[in-house]
């Protein structure tokens, strides 16, 4: 056979007709140029908040580690050091506690001892930033900016004199210290609370006065109230990191997914001691896999989206390409010179559009977002934000161009099914499935009835042919079945991705987490309450003071007294035994029980009655699921128990307690109670602790009974606008001055997180906003290339009487009609969807709400984009004569 | 009566040494019930004028007047408006909806109108223009000389004052040219339309009651009931030829 030379005719023909296809090639190009744009942007956005988000995480942890060896010894230390699987492992030493700066009293600040791996490795990573240096003088001391917040040091400088008053967590000094101290520490990171019992122990001790050198502070998100100190004055404490709950040892892993086996393999290595524990998360992989599962999918909608978006602008402009290759085949084109077009087509759209899209993303992410970032983000150098390296931009573009070329396939290979005459006789949706028998029968008795009732009716004039405007929009939307299914399909994924991440974005704004982890907007607390000579510093006065300041919601006052409440088999013995079990164990059990039965008195058993107003009541109830009975609570015949140091109830619910109050009216009457619920720890309002016997927590009616007047504790305070400065201030400015109250301010905390939470805001509202974009300009596009592709039908409309008035009406319903049913498929496939990956992410266990307002301003925008887009594109492509339009169609 | 009145219509295309008059003031009137065919070669602008005539395309000058009505003063939507009510258009590519069955096609512009379709008169044209069995057939499963009778079923289902026809047998053979242009005749009388269509078979064009030729974006010739004699004004001084 021989070779015939016609690639240079066939080149020919693909650029004429590339020219001649001017307009519907800049829409091709634009859908690739998008695509490519977008699917960049969004994983370098996508990128960027994740690890900005993460990098949040651990500042809110305070410390980068995976898991914990307990009080380590050094030999312990040396083995997992050498352990192939761990990357650092440092020691960290909570070796005081400072009482007083100066003459205030402060909210028990504890002071730490790191050794250098700890710090530069573990620490320094979870900083937001840091000034000065670790200590290393004996006398130096590092200060956290809730410490020094606290502390009332609104300016630091290097050098200055820090006095205080301190205790040594030294075993000997303080032993049973040990048993809430770890707890406390860690429900302070979530909760701000401290129900600790060491403070008990602290009650009346002079503190050992020392002036401290400030060499440095810092600032991380945990709102810890920390301080680090040397090697030299943790020696000097006399603690030892063998002592139980003040030693650790931090562990990084090199790969953080480990399983409950990788942990027993690490206990058996290191020889565990009896009190020891290694603490981990055994969820890890769990939570990894159920992350990645939902970034996968994500992903994988993100690039089905891009995918639709560019196959639907070319399907949708299917016909005439149909038509005309099938007039090129008439006259001797073969199906594969047919391909050699399209594909020379494709490429050249492709030349275009991608690498512009490439370009301006690499713009937006590599200029444009990292220098925003900065701006917002003072901390943080431009060149730390350079987001994504450049397998994004690569991904993207190929992507881009396969789906180009792939989609662009399907004229070409339809002309090469169907004879010649057939393809130029080609119209969509003519040659789906046939349809079914059923479906014609009905269609024909419709036809005959609707032909039987007009025949019938007189000649007159319905709503200006409104029906059939409608009749004929309805049409149109379904007349190809399978390019309907496919834009549907890609408008509900594209709203989808955007509700979906919206509901991410938002359950991981600092707000929403401090809401959680802080259930008021700033606490005060009387830090005289476990003194000998305690003062009612939060007088009535001063809390009427705080529910007249405007802003403000709601005041919970939270009342204590201790409470002796004598052995009890039935309540507590089973309590009793298992704390003796734990690793908090106070010590013998037998003979502390036989200390405690002659001495119901004694600190180490000695509970405390915490009294909650109707507010408090509400909330306590709430966290427990609404179970009390609140006529029974106020009347005092029932009360809640918190159950820190176990799991459960311990046997303890629906006993009955027995109980004296030495503060109360009268101290040696014994009054009785029913405990109708057990909680977690958090369950209690209180700051303060008292023994190993749990709190009762009843109303403030039922304590003023008992106590005549009642010791305020603590205020919570909640505000009508969360985060409220102007509210904060004045409810602040009820206090000045008050050395001995101590605050504890949700807003504070957020101010600490601001500079970040604002790189978070960028980087979310960006992806947010991107996938917005993609979502509207899919509408746009799609609306666009649908009106382009009808071209013709609409002129022939025209010709045979359809006003530019019921062009419009009807492109305007159909537009609604896409939007509509869309943003009804996205709230059934979109909501739930966001909803299981929100649970899946959900880190700090924040209840689900569906972000609407983000998403009815898209829902809006893109039923407006719909009803408008198709009428603008109208008039700029429909404005020649109907006969210009016309003879347009016959050229082609 | 006078139902159409063309009064000195221009066409012209580009400026200058590249000016194209496809219409150079045309002026002719067309009575009530008449059939008129309008002959002449390719680019004659025939074409152009039932265009105009139809208020399809706008004029450089000129006016036309459908029953009573200067339509070249009429907005794009008024006009579309009394197209669907006064004309009746058939194309020679018959220009229907692929999607739309017979039926739906035939009664579309005057649904458009908000009317309802005259049933019994609708059928009448359907078994007229032997379509009846037809009705609920999509286009694409037609013939072109049954398409053709759906754009001219369509064409008369308005009850139009006029009926313009675009070489409505262009795409078809001698035979079901003859069929189409007999049923165009014979629906026209009986319905009392006026026709006019172009044609550049003057064969066809002898089936009208007054054949106007055009050359050149003039008219050079007619011959008719009206006219009583053929008369030769092509300005190359040929004589007109009305005969096959």
């Amino acid at each position: 056979m021989l070779k015939v030379s016609n690639r240079k005719v066939t080149a020919k023909i693909a650029s004429t007709t590339y020219k001649a296809n001017g307009k519907r090639n800049l829409l091709t190009i634009f859908a690739l140029f998008l695509t490519t744009f977008l699917i960049s942007v969004i994983i370098a956005l996508g990128v960027g908040y994740w690890t900005t988000i993460a990098q949040r995480q651990i500042r809110m942890e305070g410390m980068d580690y995976d898991v914990e060896l307990t009080e380590p010894a050094e030999k312990q230390v040396e083995i997992i050091r050498e352990m192939d699987e761990v990357k650092y492992a440092g020691v960290a030493v909570k070796c005081a506690i400072v009482n007083t700066y100066e003459d205030k009293k402060l909210d028990k600040m504890r002071l730490y001892w790191l050794d250098d791996i700890c710090w530069e490795h573990q620490t320094i990573p979870a900083l937001e930033e840091y000034t000065g240096h670790y200590p290393e003088k004996e006398n130096e001391i590092m200060l956290s900016g809730t410490a020094l917040r606290s502390m009332g040091i609104t300016r630091p400088k290097e050098g200055m004199r820090i006095s205080v008053t301190y205790d040594t967590l030294a075993q000997e000094n303080a032993q049973a210290d040990s048993a809430g101290e770890e707890e406390a520490s860690a429900s302070t990171e979530n909760t701000g609370k401290d129900s600790t019992q060491a403070d008990t122990m602290h009650a009346g001790e002079e503190g050992i006065r020392k002036e401290f050198v400030l060499c440095g502070w810092y600032t991380d998100y945990s709102g810890n109230n920390r301080g680090y100190v040397s090697e030299a004055f943790f020696r000097e404490t006399g603690v030892k990191q063998t002592d139980l709950t003040q030693g650790s040892l931090k562990i990084s892993l090199k790969n953080p997914l480990y399983t409950e086996k990788d942990i027993i393999r690490m206990q058996n290595a290191v020889g565990l001691e009896r009190m020891q524990i290694i603490e981990g998360d055994y969820d890890t992989i769990s939570s990894f896999l159920k992350m990645s599962a939902v970034l996968l999918v994500l992903l994988a909608m993100i690039f089905a989206s891009g995918c639709l978006f560019i196959y639907n602008t070319l399907y949708i402009s299917i016909t005439k390409d149909i038509r005309y290759y099938g007039q090129l085949k008439t006259i001797g084109m073969t199906s594969r010179q047919l391909k050699g077009i399209v594909y020379r087509q494709a490429l050249w759209n492709s030349c275009i559009g991608i690498p512009a899209g490439l370009a301006v993303s690499a713009v937006v992410s590599r200029l444009a977002v990292p220098g925003i970032l900065h701006m917002v983000n003072p901390t943080v150098s431009a060149g730390q934000v350079t987001m994504v390296s450049g397998w994004s931009f690569v991904l993207a573009g190929t992507f881009a161009l396969l789906v180009n070329l792939l989609s662009s396939r399907k004229p070409a290979n339809l002309a090469g099914e169907v004879a010649p005459v057939e393809a130029m006789r080609y119209v969509a949706g003519m040659y789906g499935k046939k349809k079914g028998k059923k479906n014609k029968k009905k269609k024909m008795q419709n036809s005959r009835r609707q032909a039987a009732g007009d025949h019938k009716k007189k000649k007159r004039r319905t709503a200006g042919g409104q029906s059939v405007v409608w009749q004929m929009a309805r049409q149109n939307m379904f007349r190809d079945k399978k390019q309907a299914a496919v834009i549907f399909l890609s408008f509900i994924i594209a709203l989808s991705i955007f509700v979906t991440v919206n509901a991410l974005v938002r359950g991981n704004e600092a707000e929403r987490i401090l809401e959680k982890t802080m259930d008021y907007d700033i606490e005060f607390k009387n830090e005289t309450t476990l003194d000998e000579d305690e003062r009612q510093l939060i007088t009535e006065e001063k809390i009427q003071k705080l529910k007249n300041i405007p802003g403000v919601k709601e005041v919970r006052k939270v009342t204590s007294t201790p409470a002796v409440v004598p052995y009890q088999e039935e309540t507590y013995g089973e309590y009793l035994k298992e704390i003796y079990e734990t690793r908090y164990s106070p010590g013998n059990y037998e003979e502390d029980m036989e200390q405690y039965k002659s001495d119901p008195s004694w600190y180490k058993f000695q509970s405390r009655l915490i009294g909650v107003d109707e507010e408090g009541f509400a909330l306590l109830n709430e966290k427990l699921g609404n179970v009390l009975d609140e006529e029974a609570f106020l009347k005092g015949e029932i009360a809640v128990s918190p159950n820190f140091f176990l799991e459960g109830d311990a046997g303890m619910k629906d006993k009955t307690v027995h109980f004296s109050l030495p503060e109360g009216l009268h101290p040696e009457k014994e009054e009785t109670v029913r405990i109708a619920a057990v909680g977690e720890a958090n369950v209690n309002p209180a700051y303060f602790a008292g023994g190993y016997i749990p709190e009762l927590i009843v109303s403030e009616a039922y304590a003023e009974k008992l106590m005549g007047e009642t010791f305020t504790e603590l205020v919570d305070v909640v505000y009508e606008e969360p985060f409220s400065e102007e509210t904060e201030k004045a409810v602040k400015a009820v206090f000045a001055g008050e050395s001995a109250v101590s605050t504890y301010s949700r807003l504070d905390r957020y101010h600490e997180m601001k500079t970040s939470e604002n790189q978070v805001k960028v980087l979310g509202g960006g992806l947010g906003g991107i996938l917005a974009v993609l979502a509207v300009m899919n509408y746009l596009n799609v609306m666009a290339a649908s009106v382009q592709a009808r071209r013709d039908e609409l002129a022939t409309l025209e010709s045979i009487g359809m006003t530019v008035k019921q062009t419009k009406k009807m492109l305007r319903i159909e537009g609604a009609g896409y939007a509509l049913l869309s943003i009804a498929g996205a709230m059934i496939i979109g909501l739930p969807l966001s909803f299981l990956a929100f649970q899946a992410m959900n880190v700090y266990f924040i209840s689900f709400s569906i972000p609407w307002s983000g998403n009815l301003i898209l829902f809006g925008c893109a039923f407006l984009v719909c009803v408008t887009a198709p009428v603008i594109i109208y008039d700029r492509t429909q404005n020649a004569s109907v006969i210009e339009r016309l003879r347009d169609k016959k050229c082609l | 009566m006078e139902i159409l009145q063309v009064k000195d219509l221009k066409k012209y295309y580009g400026m200058g040494e590249n000016q194209v008059k496809a219409l150079d003031g045309v002026s002719l009137t067309v009575e009530q019930g008449e059939f008129l065919a309008i002959v002449g070669t390719s680019g004659s602008g025939k074409s152009t004028l039932l265009h105009m005539m139809g208020g399809l395309d706008t004029p450089t000058s000129g006016q036309v007047f459908v029953a009573g009505k200067d339509i070249s003063a009429l907005s794009r939507d008024e006009l579309t408006i009394f197209r669907r009510r006064k004309i009746g258009f058939v194309f020679q590519s018959y220009n229907l909806l692929p999607l739309m069955n017979v039926y739906d096609n035939i009664v579309l512009p005057i649904k458009l109108d908000g009317v309802r379709p005259d049933e019994a008169y609708v059928e009448q044209i359907l078994l007229s223009l032997g379509l009846m069995e037809k009705r609920n057939a999509m286009p694409n499963q037609l013939s072109g000389g049954q398409q053709q009778r759906v754009a001219l079923a369509r064409a008369l289902a308005a009850k139009p004052a006029l009926i313009l026809a675009d070489e409505p047998t262009g795409n078809l053979d001698s035979k079901t040219s003859q069929d189409v242009l007999g049923l165009l005749k014979v629906t026209g009388e009986k319905f009392g339309q006026t026709i006019v269509m172009i044609t550049h078979n003057n064969e066809i064009a002898q089936m009208a009651s007054r054949i106007i030729r055009l050359e050149d974006g003039r008219i050079c010739g007619q011959r008719g009931d009206s006219a009583g004699e053929e008369k030769a004004l092509c300005k190359d001084g040929r004589e007109v030829e009305f005969h096959a």
